[in-house]
């Protein structure tokens, strides 16, 4: 763990701390994440879990670019991980790291399939999971669901994407309180137990 | 005699064949003596067809007997599970999430619920949390058990099918009594589990425990010591560690190539650090080595089970936050404050706070996880499974090449993909 630390000083790269810091998150530069990747697999990050995309564009809170890669990875022999997350710009390719590990040749397909976002160098940048004549990228924000409206009489209609809207994070819902986050358990009183209801009859 | 000698000369034919117009290269397989001199032939298997586990479609580049190139070709059940989920409250989404990975569902669900868990703070009581355990490793006895019966078919052997199908069977049985549905039982939820186990439930489980071990070592009779099996298996397919490591391969198919990584042992969830139990593992990596572990796994995990019902305790089985789980029905009939609870957290569900989640667990096909992105609303921003039958697929084209197109059947069926959960 240490070694790896200094790895992490080395590459002049800032922690982004996620969640209490249940796994490590890293926020890398787009030009120099590859380097840092392949660094990671030299201090033991043996096994890429994971890529996957997020598409930042209705996000709540202000991001600094659209999209966003994250690399999943994990040393095999003691079950520690990282993640690498690096942004990425809408129309930018990011350079492939089937080179570092095979196993991201599906996972980069994947991302490319359902979120866009081009890998260059990739030995076989296709379409993976859906139809060859799928037009577009289904997992971008701006897709549509493609549902159609509840109809009642008199003209009145319920729009399936306005109705959930109200349900996303951008809205604040008719009260505005958000009554279910809760991040200190302690704070919150506590309730009898709700349920067992007793089984003697 | 001799008008018999003359008629290849005469065939025109011939010429427009392509192996006589374009020279061939002299084939490695067939030890470069140039005798087997044929052309490529491309094969496509699938996407219907019964070795396949589902709908995969490999198209397979065979040259004589021997495979050349493998290329699989996914996506035919590709549902957008994970646009949708996007789309649902969180308490919703409990329906799709045992419907990726139809065999191991249970397993599917703690994966969801683990990171929405850690999201909203829940706490899970620690009868939930031994039930879940219960639930999820059953599941996995069932999901090794149709691995066995189906693969063991594949390999043409159809009386093993009907062994293990009678106790997945009695499992089915057990899920059916506790969630209401034998396949997808959408039974968990965050904090907890839906409702209490039924009467008798402990009676059921310990039953079935009790006589599994004896089974198992019947399973083991009718195919470890079986000349035809281990010459299929045996040698066929082999992965090395560096390769299955390189390849991302997690689950039994990595344990089997002799790595020790369990999700279990490694970063524990669900309280599985208070169980003890083995972690089974291979020595050569090849397909014989990924049938083995896995019966082994099933007699660990029966252990897991019977740790888990001592450990069965009466006591709540959801968090007792009202701002998480819903009021007990009989509530709702005297208090005002529990309608309005319920009537909130059924239109609107509950709001995580910003942020993110991934929590690994172990599924009985190698490492499941949720990535769970929330901006604050009541149904997750960006939610992507990380799903281990997808990574685990990307094996076929390495260690399917080079042997017999029989060897490429058996190394489908001792990889385990469920389509499923490739395809989401």
């Amino acid at each position: 763990m240490s070694s790896f630390v200094t790895a992490l000083e080395k590459a002049a790269l800032r922690e982004y701390p996620v969640l209490e810091g249940k796994i490590k998150t890293v926020v890398a530069a787009l030009d120099t994440f590859k380097a840092f990747l392949f660094e990671c697999k030299a201090v033991g990050f043996s096994l890429c879990a994971d890529v996957m995309g997020v598409d930042y564009l209705e996000y709540t809170e202000f991001m600094p670019e659209r999209f966003a890669v994250i690399y999943n990875l994990l040393n095999a022999k003691n079950g520690e991980r990282i993640l690498v997350k690096v942004y990425v710009p809408d129309a930018v390719k990011i350079p492939t790291v089937t080179d570092i590990w095979r196993t991201a040749e599906y996972h980069e397909r994947e991302v490319y399939d359902l979120l866009g976002i081009e890998f260059e160098d990739h030995p076989d940048m296709r379409k993976i999971l859906t139809p060859e004549d799928l037009d577009g990228h289904p997992l971008r924000k701006d897709f549509p669901l493609g549902e159609t409206p509840t109809l009642f009489r008199e003209g009145r209609f319920l729009d399936p994407s306005a109705f959930r809207a109200g349900l996303s994070g951008k809205d604040t819902g008719l009260s505005g309180w958000r009554g279910g986050s809760r991040i200190d358990s302690s704070l919150i009183p506590k309730l009898p137990t709700a349920i067992p209801v007793s089984k003697e009859k | 005699m001799a008008k018999v000698k003359e008629k290849p000369v005469a065939m025109p034919k011939l010429e427009t064949r392509a192996e006589v117009i374009i020279p061939q290269e002299r084939s490695e397989l067939t030890g470069g003596s140039g005798l087997l001199h044929t052309e490529i032939m491309r094969l496509n298997v699938g996407p219907q067809h019964p070795s396949t586990h589902g709908v995969l479609r490999v198209v397979v580049d065979m040259e004589g007997e021997y495979v050349k190139r493998v290329e699989p070709h996914i996506g035919y059940l590709h549902t957008g599970f994970e646009k949708t989920m996007e789309n649902r409250t969180y308490a919703q989404n409990f329906t799709f999430a045992p419907r990726m990975d139809y065999l191991h569902g249970f397993g599917y669900e703690l994966a969801y619920a683990l990171p929405v868990e850690q999201l909203v703070g829940a706490e899970v009581p620690d009868r939930a949390r031994e039930i879940r355990v219960l639930l999820v490793e059953l599941n996995r006895i069932s999901s090794h058990l149709v691995f066995l019966g189906t693969g063991l078919l594949d390999l043409g052997a159809l009386t093993p099918f009907f062994y293990t199908f009678v106790e997945r069977e009695a499992i089915l049985d057990i899920f059916e009594a506790v969630g209401g549905q034998r396949l997808h039982q959408g039974y968990f939820r965050v904090g907890g589990v839906a409702k209490d186990t039924p009467d008798g439930f402990e009676g059921m489980v310990k039953k079935f425990l009790d006589t599994f071990d004896a089974k198992v070592d019947e399973y083991e009779k009718l195919f470890k010591t079986n000349p035809i099996f281990l010459e299929r298996t045996q040698n066929t397919g082999i992965m090395s560690e560096a390769v299955a490591l390189d390849l991302g391969i997690t689950g039994p198919n990595l344990r089997a190539s002799g790595v020790p990584l369990d999700h279990r042992k490694t970063t524990p969830y669900s309280g599985y650090e208070q169980y003890d139990f083995d972690i089974p593992l291979g020595t050569h990596g090849d397909s014989f080595d990924r049938f083995v572990v896995r019966v082994q796994e099933m007699r660990e995990s029966a252990k897991i089970c019977r740790q888990a019902l001592s450990r069965l305790k009466p006591g709540a089985i959801q968090d007792p936050n009202r701002k998480i789980s819903l009021p007990p029905r009989e509530e709702l009939e005297t208090s005002m404050e529990a309608v309005i609870h319920h009537f909130k957290l059924v239109t609107e569900g509950y709001h995580p706070p910003k942020g993110e989640a991934y929590v690994p667990t172990e599924s009985a096909r190698g490492e499941l996880g949720c990535y769970i992105v929330s901006d604050g609303g009541s149904m997750p921003y960006r939610i992507h499974f990380r799903a281990p039958s997808f990574v685990n697929l990307q094996a076929l084209p390495v260690i399917g090449i080079g042997g017999l197109f029989a060897d490429l059947i058996t190394v489908i069926a001792s990889l385990d993909p469920v389509m499923g959960d490739v395809d989401r």
